[in-house]
């Protein structure tokens, strides 16, 4: 290769959702390292912190584009941010490379997709959630379309079930005032609730539900857990302590996923950085894109964008969230379902898993493979 | 609640000439789970397909096999031009929502949800302004009955109006239809009142 190839990396560092931005880029950090640390050379990061100002997505992916020549971004969080990039990656024929889960329904030709969507978590979660708590559950989302659509997702196959909908909140991102929802789920005594709130107001929210369950065993997790599809490792520390002990998460990597990959991938992030204890499915996730951007990148022998999707969707990559294949219908790829329960020690225990799922962003039914049956490890 | 719309299994027809758009609106329908042809002639009135995707720019009257406005299918217009003759003609063929050029992956699926809905809409709407259509031409008929009503049984308006209607209840067909039989001279009304 000629000339040293620019990644670009775009998160927020602080801000409601910082955590994951941090651990983004943490991930991110560390699949240059171990590549470099591998010999690798001519691939270079560079950063860009938008501090959650939506509209600095666009100028930060602007200057990674234009000033720094990165024809590959990796990163944004949120939807919201991931829609303001998309046009201007469109206009110069770049790649985005997202890797969190979200709402579906987009199979843009410039994104890659190492990130599932509800077919891969949302779906999953609730076919383990209803025959065990039962389907009248209710509903909390962050006051945007991700919260939004996978509410309305979950009510449309909640109703199709035969449940009900026992209620159905949304809050601002940095809103904290919890007391009404609360009152209302004691009112209203669900089966389980499906948390789509995202940071701050998720954490309180977790506090406020746990002090009702220490007067009402009614709303402890056994009886009434709390499930959603984006609650981290790198989060729970924001949790007051032991507040979200045997909630549950829908992820496709936890860091106590006991494979031979994920030891050896843990215990090289340890040796790298010996404060990281616990790695998020954030972590790994900007770990396995820009790893597999790397690799295609080596593989194409230069860092053009449409090389890029052919290459990476061509074959199989091993991954730390298994092997990857990416659908180049959809861009998307195969994700495993693993499903969560946040331990004491400030992680997760993985109580059921289901092998890669494909990604159907537009729930036509035609992407999806038969469903094996769940199965759950404990 | 809001079903999710999944167009799995349908026919779609693009009517255009074939260049990037049209190879970016075929992908993106193969993963809609959409089968789609591409012409550049005008549509077969028999063998209709599901939806029809039309280039409004360059398309011309005969593309389309249904009159002005009154569109068999769900239309979705191509669109480059800002032109207003080129929207009107868009609208003529019963368009009702807009995939804009150059086409990006993520406006179609929307303008289909769209197009469907309306298409949906007004199919509902004029089948309802038939129905009243008929119901007022046939206004006449059912004052006749009355009056005939009226003078026959010696019964006033209202009492006349009520019998048209429980009879036509009974035998469950609407009150216009009762009224024209009755002033027919058919039975209709024998075993009521």
């Amino acid at each position: 290769m000629r000339d040293t190839a620019k990644i670009g990396i775009l998160y927020s560092t602080t801000g409601p959702y910082g955590a994951l931005g941090r651990d983004g880029w943490a991930g991110a950090e560390c699949a240059l390292h171990d590549w470099q640390a591998a010999g690798g050379e001519g691939v270079e990061l560079v950063f860009f912190d938008a501090h959650a100002d939506l509209s600095a997505y666009l100028e930060g992916a602007r200057s990674l584009i234009r000033d720094h020549g990165c024809r590959n971004i990796v990163g944004t969080i949120t939807s919201s941010a991931r829609k303001e990039v998309i046009p201007l990656v469109e206009k110069h024929d770049g790649l985005l490379w997202y890797m969190c889960p979200y709402e579906g329904f987009e199979a843009n030709e410039n994104v890659i997709y190492i990130a599932g969507c509800p077919n891969q978590h949302l779906i999953p979660l609730l076919d383990h959630l209803m025959p065990r708590h039962g389907n009248r559950p209710y509903l909390l989302g962050a006051n945007y379309v991700w919260g939004w659509e996978t509410n309305r997702l979950a009510r449309e196959l909640i109703t199709k079930a035969g449940g009900q909908i026992l209620g159905e909140r949304y809050l601002p991102l940095e809103e904290t005032a919890v007391e009404r929802i609360i009152a209302d789920i004691a009112e209203k005594r669900p089966s389980f609730i499906l948390n789509n709130l995202i940071g701050p107001s998720s954490y309180a929210f977790l506090a406020a539900l746990r002090r009702l369950g220490e007067q009402n065993p009614a709303f402890l997790p056994e009886n009434c857990p709390v499930a959603s599809c984006d609650l981290t490792e790198c989060e729970l520390s924001d949790i007051e302590k032991g507040a979200a002990v045997g909630q549950l998460c829908a992820l496709p990597y936890f860091d106590s996923l006991d494979t031979a990959e994920n030891r050896a991938f843990k215990a090289r992030v340890q040796a790298w950085r010996p404060e990281i204890t616990h790695i998020s499915s954030i972590f790994a996730s900007a770990y396995a894109a820009v790893t597999l951007c790397i690799a295609a990148i080596q593989s194409c022998g230069s860092d053009e964008p449409m090389a890029i999707r052919r290459e990476v969707t061509s074959r199989t990559w091993p991954s730390v969230l298994g092997d990857l294949v990416i659908d180049p219908a959809t861009n998307h790829s195969a994700l495993p379902f693993h499903l969560g329960r946040i331990n004491a020690e400030g992680g997760f225990d993985v109580i059921a898993s289901r092998p890669a799922i494909v990604a159907d962003p537009y729930l036509t039914g035609e992407r999806a493979r038969p469903a094996p049956s769940l199965r759950v490890v404990s | 609640m809001i079903n999710t719309p999944n167009f799995a299994g349908w026919r779609a027809t693009i009517l255009a000439e074939e260049d990037g758009n049209t190879d970016r609106l075929r992908r993106q329908l193969a993963l809609l789970g959409v089968s789609a042809s591409l012409q550049w002639l005008p549509l077969s009135p028999i063998d209709l397909p599901d939806l029809v995707i039309v280039d409004a720019d360059r398309g011309w009257d005969e593309l389309l096999p249904w009159p002005e406005g009154k569109p068999a299918r769900p239309v979705a217009a191509l669109l480059g031009s800002e032109a207003p003759g080129r929207i009107a003609w868009a609208i003529g063929c019963g368009a009702s929502a807009i995939i804009p050029k150059p086409v990006s992956a993520s406006a179609i699926y929307p303008a289909l949800v769209l197009a469907v809905a309306s298409h949906q809409q007004r199919m509902e709407a004029d089948a309802r302004v038939a129905k009243l259509e008929e119901r007022l031409r046939l206004l006449p008929v059912v004052f006749a009955a009355i009056n005939r009503l009226k003078t026959e049984r010696q019964i006033d308006d209202e009492e006349a109006y009520r019998l048209l209607r429980e009879c036509a209840m009974e035998r469950r067909m609407p009150m216009e239809q009762l009224a024209a039989l009755f002033l027919g001279g058919s039975k209709a009304l024998k075993d009521v009142g």
